[in-house]
């Protein structure tokens, strides 16, 4: 005798409809956990992070693990309710996947007490035959939406980015300070008696780091003396280690001479603001005083000045009496204008965009000029070459030098003629009140004349007068 | 009668018309679950394409009184339903009604556009009431009746075509197509040859009342109610005006002057059932809408004059309505 065995999954077709349903809301449960899921813990992540940095206290901690569960749950049921599947879409998913047409649709949402029994008892009987060509687990299979792998890969590199860039900022904000840096290097060396010395010399070099008092540059000097002896040592050794040793420490050096040098740069500016100095302006040294002289004429008639510079001639500095009128002598009056357009490095009070000051008021006019040159900001660009200065001399400026002026061919060939200055200024019924300005371009007859200003190095000092 | 009963008997009489109908099988189906529906037929195509001979196929394998009426300008409505004649009766004379060819389960009208007005009016009336009044007297109409009309889409000098009031009471509007080569190949055979197909008749003596019984059974036939609201947004988005609250399609409201009228839906419910049945299943599919939307739609929509400048046929606005209206 023959039994028919059922099939397992040959049940009734309302059965097999809510087993896909809770299938199916599992699988939606299943995508949103993993659309929502790792962001969340990629928050949490990056919460004990900074917990265990320090950045955030125990509270805060939990705050944020909290909110972050929070928003977590409600953003997965605000997208699992729409993701739910109702009994229809799992019916016509069935009639799809079994070759059914609109079977389990219609088994599904028909009213069954208005239909004749006959034709329900039919439809369900013809229901279940389809039963046989589906199984749930093989045609529904649960298969990652493209959504989870974007949200994995985002918790992924935003775990990966705050492991790898905390330290990388708590570095940044809590810098460790060079001195430290060197004894800790220092303390390294100790360990080896061969490097003890050098290990006290770099000690001794971070304690003067510490001091406020020693200036920059001199700082700087003992790095570089002391990155030298490293160097040298570097180049005897052979042990490996040690070599890498010294390296660190010679970087470490070279990272202390770079801070010293800027620091030199931020004090030479902050001389510089407060009554210029170096070489660009020549009026902060000697020449103040001169100026000063001439500032006492402010207000007073030209002639004045006039008699101020043959005084000042006489004692042999006519000509660092005030830096701007000689330019005005060297060309005709009405020039005055062309030579306030072209900028001196030398005079920066000199500047085009500053209003013009009438000839008849040179003693006001060199007052403004002053002040124009103490209210100038230093020039712009890099640190001036080391040639500019002698030795000794530093970047501040020209210690104890006056003006400088230059003597133009002009003028040299005059005073080859036997013509004093005075003499030639006074022919043409010109004043020289002022200092010359230096590094007047020639004359654009003269040959070979420069198209732009430098300022004057120091191996031409030997014709600056 | 069972769900079986009724597919065997669709199955024989199809196989028994496409005995002499060679192709056209979509049509012989369509015919025969409108005349299951109870609905009329509209069959539009050129001469010589079998209309006439499918008809009188399909009356002689149903074996249903048939008959005929060529419609021309001339023919009265009493030459139709039927006129009261005096006759002499034992001595007395009296009107007596003398039926006209209406009085037949299946009504051939041949060239229904031929004939004026008053005389369509006259069939289409009798088409909706299955009655016809003559003097005052209502005479009832055979069960089952059906009208299967004929119209030729060209020549269409001195025809009448048929008003949209009217043309909303056939059940279907069939288009009849020339064959393909292979079918013409077999038709040739069939036709030209010294053995020609006999129609045997497939319904018995009462075959009256197994068409009414068929009729009930399809009926019965179960619609999802996602299927049907299916086919509620199909039949409202044939409106240009947007009914229901609905905005009309792109293609609706340029090309359409009229939309459907709920008949439309009617015929396409009851086609979807015939349909089902015929394969054997006590519900309706997506799929049984889908094969009967055009012939219950395509009469049923108004195109507008831009529409027929631009050559736009309703079946092709039905089927841009098919693609923006989608299943539940």
């Amino acid at each position: 005798m023959q039994v028919l065995s059922r099939p397992s999954n040959r049940q009734q077709p309302e059965n097999i409809l809510g087993r896909l349903v809770a299938r199916l809301s599992r699988h939606a449960l299943w995508d949103s956990l993993l659309l929502f899921g790792p962001p969340a813990s990629a928050l949490i992540f990056a919460a004990a992070l900074l917990f265990r940095a320090g950045w955030l206290g125990q509270v805060a901690t939990i705050v944020a693990v909290t909110l972050t569960l929070a928003l977590g749950v409600v953003a997965i049921v605000l997208r699992l309710r729409p993701l739910l599947p109702n009994v229809l879409r799992a019916a016509r998913l069935l009639d799809q996947r079994s070759g059914a047409k609109d079977h389990f649709l219609t088994l599904a949402t028909i009213d069954g007490a208005k239909q004749p029994a006959s034709f329900l008892s039919r439809l369900r009987q013809q229901t279940e035959i389809f039963l046989n060509r589906v199984e749930l687990k093989r045609d529904f299979p649960y298969q990652l939406k493209r959504s989870a792998y974007w949200s994995l890969g985002t918790a992924l590199l935003l775990a990966a980015a705050v492991y790898l860039l905390l330290p990388l900022a708590h570095s940044m904000l809590n810098p460790i300070g060079a001195p430290d840096r060197l004894r800790e290097l220092a303390q390294k060396m100790t360990a080896n008696p061969e490097l003890r010395p050098l290990a006290g010399e770099l000690q001794a070099l971070a304690a003067k780091l510490e001091d406020p008092q020693m200036p920059a540059k001199e700082k700087k000097a003992l790095a570089e003396r002391l990155e030298e002896k490293v160097e040298e040592q570097k180049k005897k050794e052979e042990q490996k280690d040690k070599r890498d040793l010294l390296g660190e420490a010679a970087s470490a050096l070279t990272g202390v001479e770079k801070q010293q040098e800027s620091a030199s740069g931020k004090e030479q500016q902050k001389d510089q603001k407060r009554g210029g100095g170096g070489i660009q302006t020549n009026a902060r040294q000697d020449g103040q005083g001169e100026n000063k002289q001439s500032q006492g004429s402010s207000g007073e008639s030209k002639g004045d000045s006039s008699a101020q510079l043959t005084k000042d001639m006489d004692q042999g500095k006519a000509s660092q009496a005030n830096p701007k009128e000689p330019g005005q002598d060297k060309t005709q009056p009405g020039d005055a204008k062309n030579n306030q357009n072209q900028p001196d490095p030398n005079q920066p009070g000199k500047d085009p965009n500053q209003p013009k000051v009438s000839k008849t008021q040179g003693g006001s006019k060199e007052g403004a000029g002053k002040e124009q040159m103490s209210e100038q900001p230093p020039p712009q660009g890099g640190p001036q070459a080391d040639r500019f200065y002698k030795a000794g001399e530093g970047k501040e400026g020209l210690a104890g030098a006056g003006y400088v002026t230059v003597q133009l061919p002009e003028e040299v060939v005059a005073d080859s003629k036997g013509e004093s200055r005075v003499t030639k200024e006074s022919k043409n019924n010109s004043t020289r009140t002022q200092v010359p300005l230096s590094n007047v371009p020639l004359p654009a007859h003269i040959p070979n004349a420069p198209t732009e200003k430098q300022q004057m190095p120091i191996e031409y000092r030997g014709i600056i007068r | 009668m069972s769900p079986e009963q009724f597919q065997q008997m669709f199955k024989r009489l199809e196989a028994e018309v496409q005995r002499v109908i060679v192709g056209h099988d979509d049509l012989i189906r369509k015919i025969l679950i409108a005349f299951f529906a109870g609905g009329h037929v509209l069959l539009e195509g050129v001469p010589g394409l079998g209309k006439t001979l499918l008809v009188k196929s399909l009356s002689r394998a149903l074996g249903l009184s048939f008959k005929r009426i060529q419609f021309t300008p001339d023919l009265m409505p009493s030459d139709i339903v039927g006129t009261e004649v005096l006759s002499e009766h034992s001595g007395e004379r009296e009107f007596q009604f003398k039926r006209g060819p209406i009085f037949a389960h299946v009504v051939l009208a041949d060239e229904i556009n031929r004939a004026t007005p008053k005389t369509q009016s006259a069939v289409l009336e009798a088409m909706e009431e299955k009655q016809v009044t003559v003097f005052g007297d209502s005479h009832i109409l055979e069960s089952p009746f059906i009208v299967l009309a004929t119209q030729n889409p060209i020549e269409l000098e001195g025809t009448y075509p048929l008003p949209e009031a009217q043309l909303d009471r056939f059940f279907f509007k069939l288009l009849v197509t020339s064959p393909t080569p292979v079918e013409l190949k077999e038709i040739l055979k069939r036709t030209t040859g010294m053995v020609t197909s006999e129609i045997s008749k497939v319904l018995p003596e009462d075959g009256g009342k197994l068409v009414g019984e068929m009729h009930q059974l399809l009926r019965q036939v179960m619609i999802a109610p996602p299927i049907e609201d299916y086919v509620v947004r199909l039949v409202y988005a044939t409106q240009p005006n947007g009914a229901n609250g609905s905005s009309p399609r792109a293609a609706v409201k340029q090309y359409i002057r009229f939309g459907s009228s709920p008949r439309g839906a009617q015929a396409i419910i009851l086609g979807a059932k015939g349909n089902a049945l015929a394969e054997n299943r006590v519900h309706v599919s997506y799929e049984d809408v889908e094969r009967v939307v055009y012939p219950a739609l395509r009469h049923r929509i108004i195109l507008n004059f831009q529409a027929e400048a631009e050559n736009i046929t309703t079946d092709q606005v039905i089927g841009e309505i098919f693609k923006q209206v989608a299943r539940n």
